[in-house]
């Protein structure tokens, strides 16, 4: 069945007057030789009645090209469309949404015989529209009647697309092509991608706006369709973010410069402002305010600096206008492309992602130092979503202790780390945002959802819960494992944890005298005349310190095996501190005696490292105890059955 | 009673009864409601389900938290203590039965790998 095309839709476009939904051919699409920047592609399409070169794929389509899904041929809806007017005073309409109704095999052949379109005699060639077109947007009288004609559009647009919006459940054809733009998308959040059809307010409010103040307040366009080639434009969004001024200083000069994010129903963008601006517009911007903004230059994004998704970024100059407005209810808070637990496993780690979830518990904060010997907050909250799975968030600094973890909350993050740490985790950036309740429909369906089922669901964490096991993941060998697997023999240490029983420890040589300095632990020499030499400090003193040096021999139900502990183990594994240790072997020998028979034969969990140590031409494998721990026999059970029933698979 | 003391006594839990009805068995289990005559107590396993104890002479203490019961088993699935062992709650690590009926069904079902026979090696 040969589709209908919409004819004359090419000159209703070109001229700029409304068209529903216009269903186009696309006789050829050709990439743009642009000079920076994602790539752009100029489409000609077709009517039956005329075909127009004057076509160009919004950059949040591109993947449209790039997946060869703009085949020559091809029958396609244009769903969204915004005609823009160039300051040679060319029409262009880019194409914001289009959804590829039949494939070019299904079309067969050209519909129609379509001529090409042209006003002013001017036959549209690629390379004329593109010099045309990557000219910067720069104001001049011709683009004057242009904006408000290309607002008018707009509007027009969305209202038609809002009228139509019965029509829109039929035409839901070849599900793998249905073009809903990611990035950016003009929906919230994207499984809503009918939200339009509800009549959400989302919507329906720009027009609103537009329509009930005709003139005095400017018209605006969505965030996803500025881009560099459209010139005099205002948008209205709200700041998400906003950041400190910061100064520089290289040898170009210095300044300043501040940065923030905005964002409306059709997407984000990041904002910069620079010296002469700062002072602008500085206080003028307050976060979660909504702003008219117009008369910015966009550039391509460095995604060095945000990692929001837009291809373009914004700089104000001299000439932009910031203009606060009332904050509308069409303007969402924020932006967020959630991606669910589960499929967090197929993320790549250190990829920024946002995820929302409900907060299903929370361990307390606990204080780091780095190796900068700075003192951090650390937090780990856990998060579970619908799809049952659980994933621990690490949150940083004011944020881990202002986090208020009472009645679950549903807690949304944006632009945090994922990491593999523990298999999948999440670490919470400085740049990152984190909403707790945010007002979002996600966050009301994750509400829902917990509330009624949720809670009772035995989720299942990405991360290994680190509660239960001591410390951080714990490396659980027979101590048989050793020499069977040849621990230690590559160029790192290893480590290791195992439980074992104290089968002999060397009573003799267990202690020798430390210099008693500090951090000192190298022996002294005994001068003989009551003054001990330590090397290492170079200086003599008249005392030293105890210090225990164990040599043990640990076993378990397979092997045995020597191991080294020092001052800190060997006092947990004898119950004593050295210096009583030693006071004791000079003053009474059967107590010293005693504290030996006392530990011999107890059952310790012991967290080892295992390393090759080379000592005059002999390699040996060493292993020193870490630390000593006492048997937690729930856990070890646990973990025993657990293994049985590996084994019994 | 010395003799129960010299045969092994498997540990069972409530669904095993039946299957050692007239041997000596080791139930472990908490303790639930004490008969006014001091001779007779329910005990709970980890499962859940529960058990009945009988005593040759009337109990000369508070019993409860969980016990250790080594008896015979009678036709009834009742069983005849012989002795028992409080393990104190206030004591120790707290005992977690659960783990303990975990542990229970591991045993009985690999026997291969825990033999009661008192030294039956080939």
């Amino acid at each position: 069945m040969t589709v209908e095309l919409t004819r004359g839709a090419v000159e209703a476009l070109f001229k700029g007057s409304q068209v529903n939904n216009p269903v186009l051919q696309l006789l050829n699409i050709r990439q743009m030789s642009n000079t920076s920047g994602p790539p752009r592609y100029r489409l000609i399409m077709s009517d039956g009645q005329h075909l127009l070169s004057s076509f160009l794929l919004a950059t949040q389509l591109n993947h449209l090209a790039e997946d060869n899904l703009l085949v020559p041929q091809c029958v396609c809806m244009l769903r969204r469309a915004t005609t823009n007017t160039l300051s040679d005073g060319r029409h262009v309409v880019v194409v914001v949404e289009m959804e590829i109704l039949k494939s070019a095999e299904e079309a067969g052949g050209k519909i129609g015989n379509p001529t090409p379109y042209s006003t002013d005699g001017k036959l549209s060639s690629p390379h004329k529209v593109s010099s045309a077109t990557s000219e910067p947007a720069s104001a001049s009288a011709a683009e004057v009647s242009g904006p408000s004609s290309t607002n008018n559009n707009n509007k027009d647009w969305r209202k038609g697309f809002m009228g139509k919006a019965p029509m829109k459940t039929s035409p839901m054809m070849v599900s793998p092509m249905k073009t809903s733009p990611m990035k950016g998308s003009p929906m919230m959040v994207s499984p809503m991608k009918t939200s339009p059809m509800k009549g959400s307010p989302m919507k329906t409010s720009p027009m609103k706006t537009t329509a009930s103040l005709p003139g005095s307040i400017p018209k605006s366009i969505p965030i996803a369709t500025l881009n560099p080639y459209t010139s005099k434009w205002t948008i209205k969004a709200r700041v998400t973010k906003k950041s400190n001024i910061r100064n520089w200083s290289n040898s170009k000069g210095d300044g300043k410069l501040f940065s923030f994010e905005i964002v409306d129903e059709s997407g984000e963008i990041r904002i910069t402002a620079f010296n002469n601006e700062v002072d602008r517009f500085f206080s003028l911007v307050e976060q979660g305010k909504v702003y008219y903004i117009s008369k910015g230059t966009l550039k391509v994004a460095n995604k060095q600096y945000t990692t929001l998704k837009n291809d373009y970024e914004m700089t104000l100059h001299a000439h932009s206008s910031i203009v606060p407005c009332e904050d509308s209810p069409g303007i969402p808070t924020v932006q967020c492309d959630f991606v669910p637990i589960e499929e967090l496993e197929n993320r790549d780690k250190d990829a920024i992602i946002d995820v929302i979830g409900v907060c299903k518990s929370a361990e307390d904060v606990s204080r780091i130092t780095t190796k900068a010997s700075r003192e951090v907050s650390k937090r780990a909250i856990n998060l579970i979503d619908t799809t049952g799975k659980v994933v621990t968030v690490t949150l940083w600094g004011e944020e881990a202790e202002k986090f208020d973890d009472s009645g679950q909350p549903v807690v949304a993050i944006k632009g945090a780390r994922l990491s593999d740490f523990g298999g999948r985790s999440i670490s919470v950036l400085f740049s990152s945002t984190i909403m707790v309740n945010p007002d979002i429909p996600e966050a009301f369906r994750l509400r829902a959802w917990y509330d009624q089922e949720g809670y009772t669901v035995d989720s299942q964490s990405l991360t290994e819960t680190m509660s239960r096991s001591i410390g951080s993941k714990m490396n659980w060998k027979l101590l048989s494992d050793v020499k069977n697997e040849n621990m230690g023999h590559g160029a790192k240490a290893e480590y290791f944890s195992c439980v074992a029983t104290v089968l002999y420890m060397r009573k003799e040589n267990c202690l020798y005298q430390a210099c008693p300095s500090g951090d000192c632990n190298k022996k002294v020499i005994d001068q003989q005349n009551g003054f001990y030499r330590c090397e290492k400090c170079n200086r003599e003193f008249p005392n030293f310190r105890y210090r225990l040096l164990l040599s043990a021999n640990l076993a378990d139900f397979g092997d045995n095996q020597w191991v080294t502990c020092f001052q800190e183990t060997a006092e947990v594994l004898l119950g004593r501190k050295a210096e009583e240790l030693g006071q004791l072997r000079e003053t009474d020998e059967a107590e010293f005696d005693e504290v030996f028979q006392k530990a011999n034969f107890t059952t310790h969990i012991f967290k080892n490292r295992v390393k090759l140590e080379t000592y005059n031409d002999e390699s040996r494998v060493k292993v020193t105890v870490m630390e000593v721990l006492p048997v937690d026999h729930r856990e070890y059970s646990r973990r025993l059955l657990s293994n049985i029933q590996k084994l019994a698979r | 009673m010395a003799g129960i003391l010299d045969v092994p006594k498997p540990r069972i839990n409530c669904s095993m009864l039946s299957q050692f009805i007239n041997r000596a068995v080791c139930f472990v289990g908490r303790v639930e409601k004490v008969h006014p005559t001091g001779k007779m107590f329910t005990v709970m396993d980890g499962e859940g389900n529960t058990a009945t104890v009988e005593l040759n002479e009337p109990l000369e203490e508070e019993l409860s938290g969980i016990v250790e019961v080594i008896g015979m088993v009678s036709n009834k699935g009742e069983i005849m203590a012989s002795t028992y062992n409080m393990l104190r709650e206030d004591k120790g690590v707290p005992f977690d039965l659960e783990l303990y009926n975990e542990a229970l069904k591991v045993i009985h079902d690999f026997p291969q790998h825990y033999p009661f026979q008192v030294a039956a090696s080939g």
